[in-house]
């Protein structure tokens, strides 16, 4: 990312020079702490559909659940699960080699990390097709595939940002310094919270 | 007119308007074909070719008018220019009509944007005290009536409440803490664009088939999940304006942590950034649970989903519990800020440090952390868990005590202080210490267990919510606006009208809202639109102070036009305050400062002789500037 300032581009005229620079009170970077917060609500989020999920099996106490005659898919989803896992290692591989300004290992990482959650995506969606209930098919059928649906909606953005990330990987924008491999950071933490939340839901969902 | 429409702007945004809405109406009518279906759906839940418009067009006038500009050149890797101040200031009043992304401007987007809400709000209340002047139906039906009550109160809780004090903080936070501008400005400038369009999906949908969504600003399940298609408008509008104040409250807590002056500890930031600081803490914790429980509902809705249908194993309880978990902080949301406010105003009227303030800081966060622990005190008669009643009545009994706390640390701010009236902000500002205080207390009374059974659903929790919301909240606004009114424009307001519409304002909230305790008391129920001839009198008296009251904010709405064209000029620091937004000039400059200013004490060293809160850039150039030490608080005796 090219990190321009005004005063590089050169207007050095009296009425418009720009503000003058943030003092800096917190050690942490600012896109940090927003992604960081960011994902607290996102969170939350979840958070209402777990409370939902709670209600749906807990309270209102259904007298099966997953109801007769639902089988679901725990090996495919555990394969799903080792897949998105890995993911998260090789993003982190992909934030280790810019620091060391090891762009091959950059693009392998991202390039990696990318196909992995598309992989995943793509799975999912076929356990969709082949599962045999809708949504629409009772309480249990609303809160499955509205979690993993959520969950789902998350990888896509992931890998949005994640694509972003990669063109300018590509284009050799990402530097050593914090400042210049923010593009790449700040996904990957997004990356990982996707990744802990898939755990959680999976556990949840599929495994008690 | 070809650059016209390649530039950002209305005319590109009207063409997004336009294709946003066509792609979601050919996605729908495209896919419901492809599946054999009929093309459209008109039962009353679903119309899901007008549902996915909806969520599609305002994105498309958002991406026409230039909000993803930026995002998109980075995502397609592109250069950028991380610090682009084009965007910046306004020079002529159709600036304010741009993606601006100047935090002042942004201020003043919403504060005016808001107060048009509050209007609109307004006269739909008017419009139910005609119905209600008299027992039997005159002017609307009894579900035009419903879907007036629903309109008013979201329109007031999600456009005026909640973002005027987003709108107020926005343009005077940064100058407080010494930020040139927040942390995210773009963000900033999306959070506010995405205001209107909720509003307007609001009120958009009294033209829907059915009338506008009428289950209540609570919109509880399965009453919203089987109501007319205006329902599904309220679920789209609470994402559109959720995620605008999410993205605020995020932008804040970055912009207080990380941009703060030098100097500034969090012992000398002004109680107004403690306040919005809380605040926030309660919009990114609790704000997605409503954009959940609209979620559920819209699925219901829309999908056919079964969260809700109890045929279908569904939990009808689970969405009020969902609900409220958002909906108990956020009527903390709506007060906090305005606690700051007060604290602003009382201390820089007064002559006086604040009493405690180390304390009021800590009530804010202690309030922040209780209210997460009360939500289910609006279920008692619910039919939830029974054994959940007890601790949450206790859990609101405490609540009060970090709120007292506050009350009783403006008193003792105000007690010997050199107290000044001449401001209609300050008179807004003592008059809310009474009537909130009065709010509060009926609030412990509604959390009590029996005393909320027997008024459960009457015109006592009427009276309740407006005697917090309007005699507080929107005092505090009006406070607010009064004290930074010559920050933001340059210029003073009269401060004759501004008393006349202080005292209408007083008695009016008075007078409609008192008796609605006695006749709540006596069962009067609330939410409908005809009641029993016996409270005939006394809500023919409610009706006529309402219309005073509308009537009073005219002349508020005039003071503030005519002021802000042709008042005198108010100076930098008319009130004479220490904090660091009054040191610079009014309005302020368009990049705040010259140079950031360092902060040597507290805020609120009133009375304190050579004490200084900040020194500003180019002032004492390598002097060494003391730091001045708290003081205690003195009493002449």
């Amino acid at each position: 990312m090219e990190s321009a300032s005004i005063a590089a581009h050169g207007h050095v005229d009296d009425h418009h020079h720009g503000p003058p620079e943030a003092h800096q009170s917190a050690r942490i970077d600012r896109t940090i702490l927003g992604i960081l917060l960011f994902i607290l609500s996102e969170v939350m989020l979840f958070g209402a559909f777990f409370a939902a999920y709670f209600f749906l099996r807990v309270v209102a106490d259904p007298a099966s659940w997953p109801p007769e005659g639902v089988e679901l898919p725990v090996l495919i989803a555990g394969i799903n699960t080792c897949i998105l896992v890995s993911s998260s290692f090789t993003i982190h591989y992909a934030l280790e080699a810019i620091k060391h300004n090891n762009h091959r290992g950059l693009k392998l990482g991202l390039t990696t990390t990318w196909l992995l959650g598309a992989t995943f995506l793509f799975i999912q969606i076929n356990e969709y097709i082949h599962i045999g209930f809708t949504p629409r098919d009772g309480a249990f059928g609303s809160i499955f595939f509205s979690l993993t649906g959520l969950h789902g909606a998350h990888v896509f953005v992931g890998l949005l940002l994640l694509t972003f990330a990669n063109i300018r990987a590509y284009r050799g924008h990402f530097g050593p310094e914090q400042k210049d491999h923010l593009g790449v950071e700040v996904p990957g933490i997004y990356w990982h919270f996707v990744d802990i939340m898939w755990i959680i839901v999976f556990l949840a969902v599929y495994i008690i | 007119m070809a650059v016209a429409i390649r530039q950002p702007g209305w005319y590109r945004g009207a063409i997004g308007l336009v294709l946003g809405a066509a792609f979601g109406f050919c996605l729908v009518v495209g896919l419901r074909l492809l599946s054999g279906l009929d093309a459209f759906q008109t039962e009353q839940t679903g119309y899901p070719q007008v549902v996915v418009p909806l969520i599609t067009a305002p994105f498309g006038f958002l991406f026409g008018f230039g909000a993803f500009d930026y995002w998109f050149r980075w995502a397609a890797g592109k250069p950028t220019i991380p610090e682009d101040h084009s965007g910046h200031g306004a020079t002529k009043w159709q600036d304010y009509f741009k993606f601006n992304t100047d935090h002042k401007v942004i201020g003043t987007q919403y504060v005016v944007t808001t107060l048009f809400f509050f209007l609109v709000g307004g006269l739909l209340a008017l419009l139910m005290r005609a119905e209600l002047a008299q027992p039997g139906t005159q002017i609307v039906a009894a579900n035009t009536f419903n879907g007036l009550f629903s309109t008013h109160a979201v329109v007031m809780i999600f456009l005026f409440i909640i973002p005027v004090f987003a709108g107020l903080a926005n343009y005077v936070l940064p100058l407080m803490i010494g930020a040139p501008d927040m942390a995210f400005p773009r963000l900033n400038a999306l959070s506010f664009w995405l205001l209107p369009i909720a509003g307007l999906i609001f009120l958009g949908s009294f033209l829907a088939p059915g009338g506008s969504f009428d289950a209540g600003w609570t919109g509880y399940a399965p009453l919203s999940t089987g109501a007319p298609l205006g329902q599904s408008f309220f679920n789209i509008g609470v994402q559109f304006a959720g995620a605008s104040s999410i993205a605020t409250a995020l932008n804040f807590l970055v912009t207080i942590i990380t941009m703060r002056a030098p100097g500034m500890n969090l012992w000398r930031m002004p109680l107004l950034v403690w306040a919005n600081l809380s605040t926030s803490l309660l919009v990114v914790g609790a704000t997605p649970f409503v954009a959940g429980a609209q979620f559920m509902v819209f699925f219901d809705r829309i999908l056919g989903m079964n969260f809700f249908n109890f045929l279908e194993g569904g939990d009808v309880i689970s969405y009020q519990h969902i609900f409220w978990f958002y909906s108990h902080p956020a009527v903390y949301i709506m007060m906090l800020p305005g606690f700051g406010i007060i604290s602003e105003i009382i201390s820089t009227h007064a002559r006086k440090p604040v009493f405690g303030y180390r304390l009021m800081a800590l009530a804010l966060i202690g309030i922040v952390v209780l209210s997460y622990s009360v939500w289910a005190h609006h279920m008692f008669v619910a039919g939830m868990f029974s054994w959940l009643r007890v601790p949450i009545m206790i859990t609101t009994m405490l609540i009060a005590v970090p709120t007292g706390i506050k009350v009783f640390s403006w008193l003792g701010t105000l007690f010997y202080g050199k107290i000044h009236t001449y401001s209609t902000a300050m008179l807004f500002a003592l008059a809310f210490i009474i009537t909130f205080t009065v709010g509060g207390i009926s609030g412990v009374m509604l959390g009590m267990i029996p005393i909320d059974i027997h008024v459960s659903d009457t015109y006592f929790v009427v009276a309740h919510i407006h005697f917090v919301l309007f005699g507080g909240s929107v005092f505090t606004i009006f406070a607010g606006i009064y004290h930074w009114f010559p920050k933001m424009t340059g210029r003073m307001y009269d401060e004759r009208l501004g008393r006349i519409h202080f005292w209408g304002t007083l008695v009016g909230t008075w007078m409609t809202f008192i008796p609605m305790h006695w006749i709540g008391m006596d069962g009067m129920p609330r939410r409908v639109a005809d009641y029993a001839s016996q409270y005939g009198d006394w809500n023919l008296l409610i009706s006529v102070s309402a219309f005073v009251l509308g009537a009073v904010q005219l002349i508020f709405l005039y003071n503030m036009i005519v002021s802000w064209r042709f008042g005198p000029k108010a100076g930098p620091n008319p009130w004479r305050a220490n904090s660091i937004e009054w040191q610079v000039s009014s309005p302020p400059p368009v990049f705040n400062f010259d140079e950031i200013p360092r902060v040597v004490g507290g805020p609120y060293e009133y009375g304190t002789p050579g004490a200084r809160h900040a020194i500003m850039g180019g002032e004492g150039e390598g002097a060494e500037v003391p730091e001045t030490k708290p003081s205690t608080v003195t009493v002449p005796s």
